[in-house]
């Protein structure tokens, strides 16, 4: 149900999906999906965790068609998965980038274009705004063969944007990338949810999907252990937690007796800085003052002291 | 010429290709609906069905703009990468191995064949070789590296892939191969000696039906084998009855050079039973006859034999006869364009040897930049038929398996082609082993697979006629149903003799013929098309493209 109460609209479908994989002479070798059942909705960022050797890309591929179902039934925008025409609203980012090496950055979106049979202005606004937003604009004369992976991912990312999809295919988005690129893939995954596309990503780096997925499915051995929001699932429902502004010692002595006085067990500590948080502050900072500034960690025990 | 020009006609190709294309297709579709009856059970037809309508429907509803995408990218990609480059390269480098030729002392029409075949042959061989590595190695490498990923999750047809690719690298031979046709071109003109220039032109032949008279004048099929295996030609007997009769079809003024004359080009061979004056060579004499009123005009001088070259007798319109002018498309042409020219060997107890391409009027010369480009665009068909067959198997096989596919079914179209069609009984096949003496006759004994293990474990026969029976029928029955499979196999070789014989007209200093060269190559190139496209439509459709 979404949150005006009126019934969310599933963008993949996915009933009782097995896949077998059978060698040459058809027998049964790996079942590498088990009766897989699970929606994904209209405008929301869906990952799909799990181990590897989960099924997690082999339920992408299934999406996509590069694989068939050995069981069980796949709808993707109310389209079977075999049908090609359910690819003129989908993007797909794979794992590796498998693009063709031998083009530019602008080839290869303007190929991608024609694929849409999108006309050549709409390719060259197309083109412009995706170099931009993925920051490739100084490269897009270079062959692809001469680019850096986190270059690699990020033009993957623009040829899957190209027709401007509803439905966006993530594999491992942030695989290989820096903190700085990592964190705009996030922004840009974000940023995708409030244009009211829908994303399924998988990945198996936890922190990155906490920090964007609605909803999680977690795999394992080829079936479904565990599917829910993330909020909920992560809330720890036995533990409050209090964070507040800096306070004396004897407001700590304070607060301290009170727990005690309920039969509390308790830690107060000072919360730790998510280190992307710190990277990234320390980049920027570097950047906005030029000059070597070395943090020890004798500078940081005499300014907490 | 050592071949028999046939003409090429559409309507029974179409009809036959139609046939071999349907029976194809029927067993196609019999094989996969009972394998999805076996795996789907009672769902299997209406899965069939559906699979069925989508196939069709990607085939028709392919997007001329997505085609023109991939077709650009398979250029691209063969541009860019050194196989076209060293090839093309390697190429020019053969052809001038012809340097070699230079400075022969052979006659001009013999230098002509050599530096024309050495020209031809390059481009006719080795353009395709470059092709077929690229053709059979695209798609695989395409899966292989998983690129392919990025183009099937677009709305892209199967068909379209397929068709981009044929179209792609297509571009890349016909581009390689006009780049060393005009280098050809040029290269054959300024390698050749002055004296050998007049011969580089195009003789356009009409040629004529062959027939013969015995030594009593009685109409015969074949004239006398001289004890060769090869019947291509036979004989006539000298100061005999004995005649070679050469009617023509559609004479008029159109066939007389620019002085008005009728001009005969003629090569003959001649057996001697005896040797005779050694010094001189057989004569023969040739006599223009109105088949129709019987007029005849015997040319009051004889003719010597040139074995091995080719010689020009010109008539002019009027001819003298005796005391009398005779008007040669008057008088000795029928109203329906009809002329026959007999020929008879004057020196007794020798024989003159001829075939039906032996002798014809030769029309005023074709420039010989038309011929050459005519046979350019035969080799133009046999590079585009390597993409095809190069492109389908690799929808279904690796690259090396997809290249030894490839070249097999070219080397056996090449080469075993004549073998295939004599265990099939193709007719056209065994009219060409007819021209071996018994050939024919043993290629029809010994029955299909089955009769014949019969016949060897009972040391029967291979002319004993089987008994009557009920198994005797099944076994023949069985056999036939083979031998209907293995002739649809035979029909799916390539055949190349229109190739050959394009390269061999040009290199003869012929102009090569629409009908019987170019029109056979275009329909076996087209016919070739829509079964490749189809073929790895169905492959790419069926199979899972995640590299494994």
């Amino acid at each position: 149900m979404s949150t005006n109460g009126s019934p969310r609209e599933a963008v993949i479908e996915i009933r009782n999906l097995s896949k077998i994989y059978r060698d040459f002479w058809g027998r049964k070798k790996v079942r590498a999906l088990n009766a897989l059942s699970l929606d994904v909705y209209r405008g929301e960022v869906f990952g799909l965790l799990g181990p590897n050797g989960s099924g997690k890309t082999t339920t992408l591929k299934l999406l996509l068609g590069l694989l068939f179902p050995t069981e069980g039934e796949i709808r993707i925008l109310g389209q079977p998965a075999s049908d090609v025409r359910k690819n003129e609203r989908i993007g797909y980012l794979p794992e590796e980038s498998y693009l063709y090496k031998f083009l530019n950055a602008d080839e290869t979106l303007d190929f991608y274009g024609r694929l849409f049979n999108m006309s050549a202005a709409q390719r060259r606004e197309r083109t412009e705004k995706l170099l931009n937003d993925v920051k490739i604009t100084h490269a897009r004369k270079r062959q692809l063969r001469e680019y850096s992976k986190g270059m690699t991912r990020r033009i993957g990312l623009a040829q899957a944007l190209i027709n401007d999809p509803d439905l966006v295919l993530l594999d491992e988005p942030t695989s290989g990338l820096d903190p700085q690129g990592n964190r705009d893939m996030k922004d840009l995954i974000l940023n995708l949810k409030s244009q009211g596309k829908t994303i399924l990503m998988c990945s198996h780096l936890l922190p990155d999907v906490q920090d964007v997925c609605d909803r999680i499915a977690i795999l394992d051995g080829g079936e479904l252990k565990l599917l829910g929001r993330v909020d909920e699932l992560l809330k720890s429902q036995n533990q409050t937690q209090v964070i507040s502004t800096q306070l004396s010692p004897a407001a700590v002595a304070e607060v301290e007796a009170v727990l005690r006085k309920h039969g509390a067990e308790f830690t107060v500590d000072h919360p730790t800085v998510d280190l992307e948080k710190l990277f990234l502050q320390t980049i920027r900072e570097a950047k906005e003052r030029p000059g070597r500034r070395l943090v020890t960690e004798e500078n940081v025990q005499k300014s907490a002291t | 010429m050592d071949f028999n020009p046939t003409s090429f006609e559409i309507a029974p190709a179409l009809v036959g290709w139609l046939v071999v294309f349907g029976s194809c297709v029927l067993i196609v579709c019999a094989a996969t609906l009972f394998g999805m009856l076996v795996s789907r059970g009672v769902s299997g037809p209406s899965i069939w069905g559906s699979e069925l309508a989508g196939t069709v429907h990607d085939i028709v509803a392919m997007s001329p703009r997505r085609v023109w995408a991939l077709t650009g990218l398979t250029f691209r990609e063969a541009a860019r990468r050194k196989l076209v480059y060293v090839g093309l390269v390697f190429l020019l480098l053969f052809m001038f191995a012809g340097w070699f030729l230079s400075g022969s002392d052979l006659p001009g029409e013999f230098q002509v064949k050599q530096y024309v075949s050495v020209v031809l042959t390059a481009i006719t061989w080795l353009v395709p070789l470059m092709v077929l590595l690229l053709s059979c190695w695209g798609i695989p490498e395409d899966i292989r590296l998983r690129s392919m990923h990025t183009v099937v999750t677009k709305p892209v047809h199967r068909s379209e892939i397929v068709l981009g690719r044929m179209l792609g690298y297509g571009l890349v031979g016909t581009v390689v191969i006009a780049t060393v046709a005009v280098v050809g071109y040029f290269w054959i003109g300024r390698m050749l000696p002055p004296s050998a220039k007049a011969h580089l032109t195009c003789r356009r032949p009409v040629f004529g039906k062959l027939s013969f008279l015995d030594r009593e004048g009685n109409a015969v099929e074949k004239g006398i084998n001289t004890g060769d295996v090869w019947e291509f030609r036979s004989y006539i007997e000298g100061a005999t009855k004995a005649r070679a009769l050469w009617t023509f079809d559609g004479v008029n003024e159109s066939m007389l050079d620019s002085d008005g004359n009728l001009i005969l080009e003629s090569r003959f061979l001649a057996f001697r039973s005896y040797k005779g004056d050694m010094q001189r060579s057989l004569y023969f004499q040739f006599a223009l006859v109105n088949p129709e009123t019987g007029l005849r005009y015997a040319d009051p001088k004889f003719k010597t034999v040139n074995e091995f070259r080719s010689r020009t007798d010109t008539y002019p319109r009027q001819l003298k006869d005796g005391e009398e002018t005779r008007d040669l498309l008057k008088d000795l042409v029928t109203s329906k364009g009809q002329l026959t020219v007999e020929v008879a060997c004057i020196d007794p107890n020798q024989y003159i040897g001829m075939a039906r391409p032996d002798l014809f009027i030769r029309t005023p010369d074709a420039p010989f930049r038309l011929g050459y480009f005519k046979a350019i665009l035969c080799s133009e068909m046999v590079m585009l038929l390597v993409v095809f067959l190069g492109v389908a198997t690799s929808t279904f096989a690796k690259g090396p398996v997809s290249t030894w596919l490839t070249s097999v079914t070219i080397v056996v179209g090449l080469t075993a082609r004549d073998f295939m069609g004599g265990l099939v009984r193709d007719p056209e096949v065994m009219k060409k082993l007819a021209l071996y003496a018994g050939q024919q006759e043993a290629a029809q004994q010994g029955g299909g697979v089955f009769e014949s293990i019969y016949r060897i474990l009972t040391h029967m026969n291979p002319v004993t006629p089987l008994p009557e029976g009920p198994g005797y029928a099944a076994m023949q029955a069985v056999d036939n149903a083979i031998l209907g499979f293995l002739w649809l196999v035979y029909q799916i070789i390539p055949n190349f003799d229109s190739l050959h014989h394009a390269i061999t007209f040009l290199a003869e200093g012929f102009d090569v013929p629409w009908d019987s060269a170019v029109l056979p190559s275009i329909a076996l190139t087209a016919g070739f098309f829509l079964p490749c496209l189809l073929l790895g439509h169905f492959a790419l459709r069926v199979r899972e493209l995640e590299s494994k």
